[in-house]
């Protein structure tokens, strides 16, 4: 077995300097928000350093951004990290706050040997614009230590990384206080000189913990790690230094949320037709919206369009703190055939769909309907609006056995208030409802009037007489 | 003649009053070959608007749609509604043979939507007849109307009021529609590329209704006893 340790020095700062487009002095402080626990390099150039006390930083640095250190947002970022890393390896498991391990000794033959995965992860780290110091290590722990102090290798040889780990100082080499200095009082300074003390004399001069880690180290006792299984969602954030005001900001950071979800679902060969974006507000609760699209869909710019004409429609409420697109509905995408059974090109559907979800987001998903017949009698129930939906049924085959009906049918009867000119067929009687307590009794006639429209009227039980539709 | 004014004669935008030109522009025939004769032989303009003027819903306004519904529907392509005054009813539709699955229904809050709709519409590929109730229209907006009906090949057919006939529109035709004798429709020409206007013709409508010209009226009882009401 072979590991792989990533190790994030600045894992929030990358995160946020990410999402925004103008890129200013930032530092992260730690929870009391007194010191400053990590620094961006623009503030570090202006003479912020990590631990100094924050108000000595603005006075370096006034329009410094401040980020306070979050424990549940650090965590979440890093599960961010694994996620990207699981397309390249399948055994990862999270070191939070700021860690990564993964098994790379069986992914060598994949790859065509250790120097490609290397550099593979480094490619993807540069992408990402993320500062990562990678280790590898024959033991979890050895790649650790290696990878925490910057000594990272690309190197397959046991003895060579035994030979890193030994030059390491106590120091470094994470013991807690105690051991160090019962270990300094020894006369040890390297762990090479602790790794040359025999096991029992180990065990008798140093607690049994101590003993086990230095042999997870060397590989000498077994360390089982329990792979981390990606969530079967997606669901990226985005956090601002700044408040964004207007929704036009909001979509420098989406497209790169979105450019990644479309690589996701790609590499899940999967498409979706939802979306749900939630805008965190300061002071208020957050907005959630919630993007369909007419069909599977899973291109970054189609989804890009359909929010920013939502946004369009609806603007900000307040400032936005930070956004959250979550993915939760997947769908299976079809094969990309050239044509389909009906004969319909997967270009021609694609149109479609974007003609419908573009439609859909600006004029509201009730804007627009399909239409139906529906077995019943009464004209108002003989038909039915339902969403729009590409269907691929046939239509259908019993139309000359419905009966003659207006092509209008107006929204509900309007009083008759003229004489008609000329009467055609008649009467059609229609009675039914009795079971659904819509009663309708009645004898329709087709008149004309006289400016000459065709009218579908009717007279019902009290001798009211109304139009119900027009023959248009 | 140059090679420009020579395209522009071809597809009719220039014409000269002597000469009845046969034009080149992509059409779909209307389903009435009597319609078609006066349109030039060839009938709804694609890639253009189209305006029917009338009065009143229920004059077969729809009718001398529904042959041109039918078979786009039936060859894939969506007909849409925008905004009409009274429902289509399915039913009937059906009965047309006009495949539902490809018809839409829009309704619209404001005038910006209807346009933002009828150019999305237009524009698109899928589309093949868009059918609009917009109401009032300055001519400025039919203008960006009939631009964008030209980036697409569809037919686009406003249904206005009759009185707008004297109002000057971008239009490539424009129909005059009037209830004629035996529930026929009366279809007069008020503008058309390629030649003069003002052609005339009345087209059998009764079948709508189930009607037909020898048939008697076939009420079974006088409803209307005048003295009840």
């Amino acid at each position: 077995m072979l590991w792989l340790y990533l190790h994030f020095p600045h894992l929030l700062l990358d995160h946020i300097r990410r999402t925004s487009e103008n890129v200013s002095a930032l530092v992260i402080v730690e929870g009391s928000g007194q010191k400053v626990i990590q620094a961006c390099p623009t503030a570090q150039s202006m003479g912020v350093k990590v631990g100094m006390r924050l108000k000595t930083a603005i006075s370096l640095a006034p329009e410094l951004g401040i980020v306070r250190a979050d424990q549940q947002q650090e965590a979440r970022i890093l599960e961010d990290q694994a996620r990207w890393l699981y397309r390249y390896a399948a055994h990862i498991v999270l070191v939070p706050p700021n860690g990564l391990l993964a098994e790379v000794g069986s992914l060598q033959r994949l790859y065509g040997g250790l120097p490609a995965v290397w550099q593979i992860v480094e490619e993807v780290l540069h992408e990402r614009q993320l500062t990562a110091w990678p280790g590898i290590g024959h033991t979890p722990l050895a790649a650790r230590l290696i990878a925490r102090n910057g000594k990272g290798e690309c190197t397959l040889d046991k003895n060579h990384i035994l030979r890193i780990i030994g030059q390491m100082p106590l120091l470094t080499a994470e013991f807690d206080e105690r051991t160090c200095t019962r270990l300094q009082r020894l006369g040890l300074n390297t762990l090479d000189e602790v790794f040359r003390l025999s096991p029992a004399d180990m065990a008798r001069r140093l607690s049994p913990e101590t003993l086990a880690y230095l042999q997870k180290i060397q590989g000498s006792r077994p360390d089982p790690q329990a792979p981390w299984q990606p969530a079967h969602y997606f669901r990226q954030q985005a956090d601002f230094v700044q408040d964004i005001e207007r929704s036009q900001g909001l979509l420098f950071p989406l497209q790169r949320i979105l450019s990644e979800l479309e690589k996701d679902l790609c590499w899940r060969q999967q498409d979706t037709d939802s979306l749900l974006l939630m805008l965190q507000h300061r002071h208020a609760e957050p907005t959630r919206l919630r993007i369909r699209t007419s069909g599977p869909e899973h291109r970054a710019e189609a989804f890009l369009n359909l929010i920013s004409l939502r946004f369009e429609q609806q603007p900000l409420q307040a400032p936005v703190v930070s956004l959250r697109l979550t993915v939760k509905r997947f769908l299976g995408r079809e094969a990309p055939g050239g044509q389909d059974l009906l004969g319909e090109s997967q270009d021609l559907k694609e149109a479609w769909h974007t003609l419908m979800s573009r439609l859909q987001a600006r004029l509201g998903e009730n804007a627009l309907k399909q239409l139906a017949p529906k077995a019943d009698h009464r004209p108002e129930q003989a038909w039915s609006a339902s969403e729009v939906r590409r269907t691929s049924r046939v239509a259908a085959t019993t139309t000359n056995q419905l009966p003659q009906r207006p092509l209008w049918l107006l929204r509900g009867p309007q009083p008759l208030t003229e004489i008609p000119q000329a009467w055609f067929t008649g009467p059609e009687r229609i009675s039914g409802g009795w079971w659904d307590d819509r009663r309708v009794h009645r004898d329709y006639y087709i008149a004309q009037l006289s400016n000459g429209q065709l009218a579908w009227v009717f007279r019902d039980v009290r001798e009211g007489w109304f139009v119900h539709g027009w023959f248009g | 003649m140059s090679e420009i004014l020579n395209t522009l004669m071809q597809d009719a935008r220039i014409w000269q009053g002597h000469r009845h030109n046969k034009t080149t522009q992509p059409a779909e025939p209307t389903g009435y070959p009597v319609l078609d004769n006066q349109l030039g032989g060839i009938g709804w303009p694609r890639g253009a608007l189209s305006e029917c003027l009338l009065d009143a819903p229920g004059i077969g306004e729809l009718s001398l749609l529904t042959p041109l519904m039918q078979r786009l529907s039936m060859a894939g392509k969506t007909v849409f509604w925008l905004n009409p005054p009274h429902t289509p009813y399915a039913p009937a539709l059906a009965r047309e043979n006009i495949n539902l699955d490809q018809v839409v229904m829009i309704h619209t809050q404001n005038k910006g939507d209807l346009l933002w709709t009828l150019e999305n519409c237009l524009r698109s590929p899928v589309t093949g007849l868009v059918m609009a109730w917009p109401g009032k229209l300055a001519t400025r907006e039919i203008r960006r109307l009939q631009l964008a009906a030209e980036a697409g090949s569809n037919v686009c057919v406003l249904f206005r009021e009759r009185r707008y006939a004297e109002q000057n529109s971008p239009a490539a035709l424009r129909l005059e529609l009037e209830p004629g004798d035996q529930q026929s429709l009366k279809v007069s020409v008020v503008k058309r590329r390629g030649s003069w206007p003002g052609q005339r013709c009345s087209l059998a409508m009764a079948r709508r209704a189930g009607l037909l010209h020898s048939e008697a009226t076939r009420v079974v009882q006088g409803p209307w006893p005048t003295s009840a009401r």
